[in-house]
């Protein structure tokens, strides 16, 4: 019996891989999505002129096809499908090129099938509103301008990351890490979690370092007034925060910017306190 | 993203929950929240968090964490935590966290320790 989901979708596989699509077919088929496949360019052509669909699950190396050129038509229709990326190649060009046509996500082979069916979750929990504008796509320098909704975390999180894929691993945990916390910290307080806002995100990659650097749409903050931040306690008392944050009515927390000055080498304010930028030395 | 998954055994007057997924902002930390604000309020207040399948965890998760033991605390309980993940035990000293609460590598000797009390 199929298992139950709480949104089905109509879901095209497109993969010259056949039993990738088997695999992927019956778990999705299985959370109770309807699947269709195809095995190659025209035919997944075909079907996206023909069908709707509101997820594409999207190979790059299709015979007979480009699926970045796919993505491109598919995302040019009127009421365009969410596009997921999978492929093995791991040049940082075809990661660029895939989040400037607005991929949704884009899974590097081999991947966990069963993870498929977080990624379509996560993809249909956004709206067509929600894209993101590529302002700069070099590998050296990528800048982004995305909504303030925490959907967009796990999403732009995920492709920066994939450009950062030759560094030594507890290197590229640090950075992930705190890039997700600064991140979260511009898109809740100074976006407010309001998908009219937008936050500028750059990453800049030389060769001694990596800098980041996240431009939020707030007030900033006074750095006289974060009693509610981890940042502030006294040494012997790492709770006094979680005290003030309770008489305050915020939400459990505050330990962000204490983590992420322990895990990059330099975090950097403006003077108005709404850009911050991180760097991490690679020597 | 699926939510967290929360499973609930008692041994004693001990709750033991183990939490399964993501323990990160607006997810799995309000699953949390919720659990642990049932038992509380059931007089339940002597608590062991089994981190052993938390696959991510972050600042808020660690913040839900500590709001959490002092939620216990207040009503003259307290929040243990089992199989810290290595991820949970760096973020825990990287915000001197680590020596607040009492960790453990086994159920049972986590359960027992409520008892020397």
């Amino acid at each position: 019996m199929a298992a139950t989901t709480r949104s089905p979708r109509r879901i095209l596989i497109v993969d010259d891989d056949r039993a990738l699509r088997h695999v992927l077919g019956a778990l999705l088929t299985n959370a109770g999505h309807v699947v269709e496949q195809a095995a190659d360019g025209a035919e997944a052509l075909a079907r996206l002129d023909g069908e709707r669909f509101d997820v594409v699950l999207l190979d790059i190396g299709l015979p007979g096809a480009n699926g970045l050129d796919l993505l491109a038509h598919a995302r040019s229709r009127p009421s365009p499908p969410v596009v997921i990326m999978m492929t093995a190649d791991d040049t940082s060009d075809s990661l660029l090129s895939a989040v400037r046509r607005q991929a949704f996500r884009y899974l590097r082979k081999p991947f966990a099938p069963a993870s498929i069916v977080d990624v379509i979750e996560d993809a249909m929990a956004e709206t067509a509103a929600m894209s993101i504008e590529v302002v700069s796509a070099r590998p050296e320098w990528v800048e982004l301008v995305a909504p303030c909704t925490l959907e967009m975390t796990d999403r732009i999180q995920s492709f920066v990351m994939q450009l950062e894929t030759k560094l030594p691993e507890p290197v590229r945990e640090a950075v992930a890490q705190a890039f997700r916390e600064l991140l979260n910290n511009a898109i809740e307080w100074g976006g407010k979690l309001d998908p009219g806002r937008k936050v500028r995100i750059s990453c800049v990659r030389a060769k001694r370092l990596l800098l980041y650097r996240i431009s939020d749409p707030g007030e900033g903050f006074n750095p006289e007034k974060l009693q509610h931040a981890a940042i502030a306690n006294p040494p012997d008392s790492p709770l006094e925060h979680a005290l003030v944050r309770e008489e305050q009515g915020l939400r459990p927390g505050g330990l962000g910017l204490m983590m992420t000055q322990s895990l990059v080498d330099e975090l950097i304010y403006n003077e108005t306190r709404n850009e911050v930028m991180f760097i991490k030395y690679l020597d | 993203m699926s939510p967290m998954g929360i499973s609930e055994h008692e041994v004693g007057d001990v709750t033991v929950l183990e939490l399964d997924g993501r323990l990160i902002l607006e997810e799995g930390e309000l699953a949390l929240r919720d659990a642990v604000d049932q038992l509380v309020a059931k007089g339940r207040v002597n608590i062991v968090l089994d981190l052993g399948q938390v696959t991510r965890i972050d600042s808020a998760g660690i913040g839900m964490l500590v709001a959490k033991y002092l939620s216990a605390i207040n009503r003259g309980g307290r929040v243990k935590l089992l199989h810290l993940t290595d991820r949970a035990d760096e973020m825990l000293r990287m915000t001197k966290l680590r020596t607040i609460f009492e960790i453990f590598e086994s159920e049972a000797k986590a359960v027992d320790s409520f008892d020397s009390e």
